[in-house]
């Protein structure tokens, strides 16, 4: 958590998209900020970008009132995946208070993949965060390609492990939302526990879900 | 609570993510310019507000007349920060909407890169501190690891070096104990194969002794009659003719001192055989009591060959209690020091051989009147392979075994020499009996 302050009734969040270089992190973001009603969420930051690689951050922020008058602002963050910049990405993950962990999808990158998500284990632990207690959900994207890890052999090793698996195009649209809802869940959950959202602030997970993850038009809630 | 303060064991001071307020932004964004242009194009007063309506900047000073207010919200990230306000003159309404559309997209174009560059500022600067001591930490375990191993090749060197000398001796010791074995069991084969000829030899010149005696009384009992006979001059003559050519007198005399000579010679052959099997304790696998002179006496009389004549012996024994050891071992340790001593071959050499019992200690000395050993070469006459004498005649292996011999059993061997007046060697062991150790 970046911030909470009690007096002025404010609740700072941080979800941080993490994963490999060019594994579509950026993208799932512009596709949130594409997908999700313009109420309840503030404008994308796309900070300086060279070749279209990110090397600081993308940020998009969101925005909630609970009806205590407590003022949720969840700010997503994304990670330059690539392996140089591990400064950054363990600046950015500082106070964590969720990861998706954007994995691509291809044959290819396996080993690219199991990198970064060792890189990830690391640098949270570097940050005082655990990986087994942090809220985490797990995105295969780039579905829309060929010769891709099938979805059995994806739930076969990812399974045992309990950690939510959304498959995805973000570059089509789809599974990005469903990701951001699951990973918001999850978050909602530690918080309540630990801020009583629900018996203190009035703020239920569906609707803690809902506003921060309004969809244009309006569609189901996963998560 | 959950303030921003920093991670202690990461480094990193500044979260990514705090929130900036339209002040923070506002120091570092430049406003005063566009705000200036503003007045001179028009409005009479306008006024940049934080949410809780404090005035953040204000430029031109509105009068009563100007009574249009135009205002427009500030964002940061999409949140309302603060609000920009124009005032004019009712009758310009129109234009002053315009500018204050025109500041307002303006200001917020501002806002942004200002944000922007104050984060990518921020958070460069926070990577490269942690890079850079990142790079401190690696640097400072790169020398402490590159010092432990310099500490542990220079180790391992003197490790190695001590090892290999340490293996040099127990070869050496191996070699040298090898040759004393098979000599010994070589001297005591000889020894034994003499001894059984010897024992004929002995036992039948005793038996010619007394044969001789007989014979030597059957002669004279011939000659007495021989002379008293009533037989001619001339075979009288002829017989005291051929007796003295025959030095028959010089005969009967020596025979007997050949014999006893003879007998003394088969004597010290015997003697010399038990001393050599004794000495070779080829039996003597096992430790036993030893009378230390009497091992000293043994090693002086296996090398009564090698001692030249002119050369003195002088034995100062003292009393000495039993000490357990195998005396094989302990009559190498003489014999390697005496034998070092008597191939000095000098004229008038003399060997003190001094043994004392003191305080539960046997000291043995062993001094010749020899040149003396200088000082650099003290310290090294128990290195093995140490000599001084021409390649090929000395082992070099003597006084090394020597005082290997003297440690196994707790005692120490010491050199003590003064150019040109001799060399001691003192040996002292503690006292062993049966039952110690």
């Amino acid at each position: 958590m970046i911030e909470y302050d009690d007096m002025e009734k404010k609740m700072i969040l941080k979800l941080v998209y993490y994963g490999p270089a060019l594994s579509g992190k950026t993208t799932n973001l512009l596709q949130l900020h594409d997908l999700l009603d313009q109420e309840g969420r503030g404008e994308l930051m796309m900070l300086d970008t060279k070749d279209d690689r990110t090397i600081y951050f993308d940020l998009l922020p969101f925005f909630l009132v609970a009806r205590s008058g407590l003022r949720i602002k969840l700010k997503v963050f994304t990670v330059p995946g690539q392996v140089r910049h591990d400064a950054t990405r363990k600046a950015v993950l500082q106070r964590a208070d969720g990861v998706a962990f954007i994995a691509d999808s291809r044959r290819s990158e396996a080993a690219n993949n199991a990198e970064s998500f060792g890189n990830l284990e690391k640098n949270l632990s570097f940050v005082g965060l655990d990986i087994d207690s942090i809220p985490l959900v797990v995105q295969f994207n780039k579905r829309d390609l060929d010769d891709i890890i099938p979805e059995e052999d994806i739930n076969r090793v990812w399974g045992p492990t309990g950690i939510p698996v959304i498959l995805a195009s973000a570059l089509e649209g789809w599974g990005v939302v469903e990701t951001f809802e699951r990973l918001l869940g999850l978050t909602y959950e530690t918080i309540d526990a630990r801020f009583r959202l629900e018996r203190e602030h009035g703020l239920d997970r569906i609707t803690f879900i809902r506003s921060l993850a309004r969809r244009k038009g309006g569609a189901e809630i996963h998560g | 609570m959950d303030k921003v303060t920093g991670h202690a064991d990461g480094g990193i001071d500044y979260v990514v993510g705090r929130e900036l307020g339209l002040k923070d932004v506002m120091e570092h964004a430049g406003l005063s310019p566009l705000l200036e242009r503003a007045v001179d194009t028009g409005a009479s007063e306008v006024i940049i507000s934080d949410r809780g309506n404090a005035i953040l900047l204000k430029r031109g000073m509105a009068s009563p007349a100007d009574t249009h207010r135009e205002t427009r919200i500030l964002k940061i990230e999409g949140e309302p920060a603060g609000t920009l306000t124009v005032t004019g003159p009712p009758e310009r309404k129109a234009s002053l909407v315009n500018i204050c559309d025109i500041l307002n997209v303006s200001i917020d174009i501002i806002i942004r890169n200002t944000i922007k560059r104050m984060v990518t500022t921020e958070i460069h600067t926070s990577v490269v501190n942690q890079s850079y001591q990142e790079l401190v930490e690696t640097n400072t375990r790169l020398r402490e690891s590159e010092n432990r191993y310099r500490e542990l090749a220079e180790k391992l060197e003197i490790i190695v070096e001590e090892r290999t000398a340490e293996l040099k001796k127990a070869m050496a010791k191996l070699l040298q104990q090898e040759k004393t074995a098979a000599i010994g069991q070589l001297a005591a084969g000889v020894a034994h194969e003499i001894n059984n000829p010897m024992g004929f030899i002995t036992s039948n010149l005793n038996t010619l002794s007394r044969y001789i005696s007989r014979l030597r009384r059957m002669i004279g009992f011939y000659r007495n009659a021989f002379m008293s006979s009533e037989l001619g001059e001339h075979l009288r003559t002829e017989e005291a003719d051929l007796w003295r050519r025959l030095k028959i007198d010089f005969i009967q005399q020596d025979a007997g001192e050949l014999l006893r000579q003879s007998l003394d010679g088969a004597e010290r052959v015997k003697k010399i055989v038990s001393d050599l099997k004794g000495f070779s304790h080829i039996d003597d696998v096992e430790e036993l009591p030893v009378d230390i002179n009497e091992e000293l006496d043994r090693t002086l009389n296996v090398l009564s060959h090698e001692i030249k004549a002119g050369t003195e012996i002088l034995r100062d024994y003292g009393t000495l209690p039993e000490f357990f050891c195998n005396p094989a071992l302990l009559c190498q340790v003489f014999l390697n020091i005496i034998l070092n001593a008597l191939q000095l071959e000098m004229d008038g050499l003399r060997i003190t051989i001094r043994t004392r019992c003191l305080n539960r200690e046997i000291l043995i000395e062993i001094s010749d009147n020899g040149p003396g050993i200088p000082e650099e070469l003290r310290q090294r006459v128990f290195d093995p392979f140490f000599t001084t004498k021409e390649v090929g005649s000395g082992t070099g292996m003597g006084l090394a075994v020597a005082r290997d011999i003297v440690n196994s059993y707790g005692g120490t061997i010491e050199i003590d020499s003064t150019p040109g007046n001799g060399t001691t060697f003192t040996i002292r062991l503690p006292e062993r009996g049966t039952g110690d150790d």
